[in-house]
């Protein structure tokens, strides 16, 4: 077992004529929480998907738990079950009811018995808090609770890293911190997590390293304490104090 | 001068009638389940295989674009001429078949790319095969969302096997036409065959509206 769960090495990736990767380099150590922040466009969002194949990149490396996404032999279906993935906008199945969303996985992925599938699904809801509403659609749920169900989604694969994509952005104010909530115990569980986020407070919080990107590159990373109160850059500073002010009107 | 009505004709040949109603559900039901296999298949390839597309898009722009009752009798007299020769019922089977299939191929694809990128990427990230994506997440969105355009299609179909009578498949229409020529009593006949066609298609479209009423899918 390698400390490092993720290295991207050198990575480039362009849609077209706009390169919107340039040369992206971060290794991620194991039970690390990366907070990746940065202005919209920057690139974050697409790093991620890159991480777990979505997204083809055009040269590079990426390493998930010694296992290269890149390679063109990569078993990508198996190497995605150890990484969880949650979404901006949930993408739960609005076809099935939540407990069937967590243990759909596990059941079509891992082959396990649906009473198996269920009991573990059941387990994770409780985790998230979400008990009762198993055999509720997700179309009834808030959107707070839709992002948890989603988290218990990812968890039931027994993920090794999961990737977060601004997972509060398209929450409304109030049911921010319920999803936060569940992040910040996952991130003192051990987890290894890498979250693109605007929650200034959750990086400040929960993670071990902020990372600040900025037109398809890293410009900044350190110490949440580093980056997001001594920056170095003058992108990171002019950043941080124009979310402020769309934090604070 | 006045119209006498005589039903008479109509009750002494619905024996002759109900055979013909006989051909038209077969018709329909065979057409429409040969059309759903076609354009289920043509509306995979024209997404997996975009480099046949032309082809597919001449096939689906052809048969969208003239009408059903010159496939009909284009069919039936051109296929022979190559060497191939049906009778009147499955010459019509194929002609429906592909008629339909060029539809429902477009009604299919709708439903299939209705469904939204986030949900084919959220089962990828579980770690499904494509194929898994396709078959536990894609598709049962879709079909539900298929539903009411299939079902319509369905009872469209259901009346449009009238056009058989062309190339004198002996089915509904067909043999309401032999009556009235033979009988004087067009007007009878007709009502008759209209109450049937309503009789069966009715039902129909209501279970079609009830299927996808409860069938749906908030999101």
């Amino acid at each position: 077992m390698t400390p490092d769960m993720l290295r991207i090495s050198d990575v480039h990736k362009r849609f077209g004529t706009h390169e919107v990767l340039c040369g992206v380099t971060l290794t991620v150590r194991r039970g690390e929480v990366i907070a990746i922040i940065g202005p919209s466009g920057s690139g974050k969002s697409t790093l991620l998907r890159c991480i777990n194949g979505l997204e083809r990149i055009d040269s590079g490396d990426i390493w998930v738990d010694g296992n290269s996404v890149v390679d063109a032999a990569a078993d990508l279906p198996r190497i995605r079950r150890k990484i969880g993935m949650v979404f901006q906008h949930f993408n739960l199945f609005p076809h099935m009811s939540v407990i069937r969303n967590v243990a759909v996985g596990p059941m079509v992925v891992l082959r396990k018995p649906r009473s198996e599938a269920y009991e573990l699904a059941r387990g994770l809801l409780d985790r998230v808090g979400l008990t009762g509403k198993e055999e509720a659609t997700p179309y009834q749920l808030s959107g707070g609770q839709q992002q948890r169900v989603a988290i218990a989604r990812a968890l039931a694969m027994e993920p090794s890293v999961i990737l977060f994509d601004e997972p509060t952005s398209a929450l409304d104010p109030e049911l921010v911190n319920e999803v936060l909530l569940v992040m910040r115990h996952l991130a003192k569980q051990g987890m290894t997590m890498i979250v693109v986020t605007h929650e200034i407070s959750f990086a400040e919080q929960a993670a071990s390293r902020v990372v600040m990107f900025d037109r398809g590159n890293i410009v900044e990373e350190g110490t949440p304490r580093q980056v997001l109160q001594q920056p170095r850059q003058e992108r990171t500073e002019v950043f941080l104090r124009q979310l402020e002010h769309t934090v604070d009107p | 001068m006045e119209y006498h009505w005589n039903f008479d004709v109509v009750w002494s040949n619905l024996p002759f009638l109900l055979m013909g109603l006989e051909y038209t559900v077969l018709l329909t039901a065979v057409s429409m389940s040969l059309g759903l296999m076609l354009g289920l298949s043509i509306a995979l390839i024209r997404i997996r295989f975009t480099r046949i597309r032309a082809a597919i898009v001449l096939y689906v722009e052809t048969f969208r674009a003239t009408p059903l009752l010159v496939q009909l009798v284009w069919i039936y007299n051109a296929l022979p001429a190559s060497g191939l020769r049906f009778d009147p019922f499955w010459s019509a089977v194929i002609a429906l078949t592909l008629n339909l299939g060029a539809y429902l191929s477009e009604i299919f694809r709708a439903g299939i790319i209705s469904v939204s990128k986030g949900q084919t990427h959220a089962g990828l990230a579980l770690g499904m095969t494509p194929a898994q994506v396709a078959r536990v997440v894609v598709l049962p969105q879709a079909v539900r969302r298929i539903i009411p355009p299939v079902a319509s299609m369905w009872v469209g179909l259901f009346k449009d096997t009238s056009l058989a009578s062309a190339i004198a498949v002996a089915e509904l229409s067909y043999r309401a036409n032999i009556l009235s020529a033979r009988t004087y009593r067009p007007v009878e006949i007709l009502t008759a065959v209209a109450v049937l066609y309503f009789v069966i298609t009715y039902p129909q479209a209501r279970m079609a509206h009830w299927i996808s009423n409860a069938t749906r899918v908030r999101e």
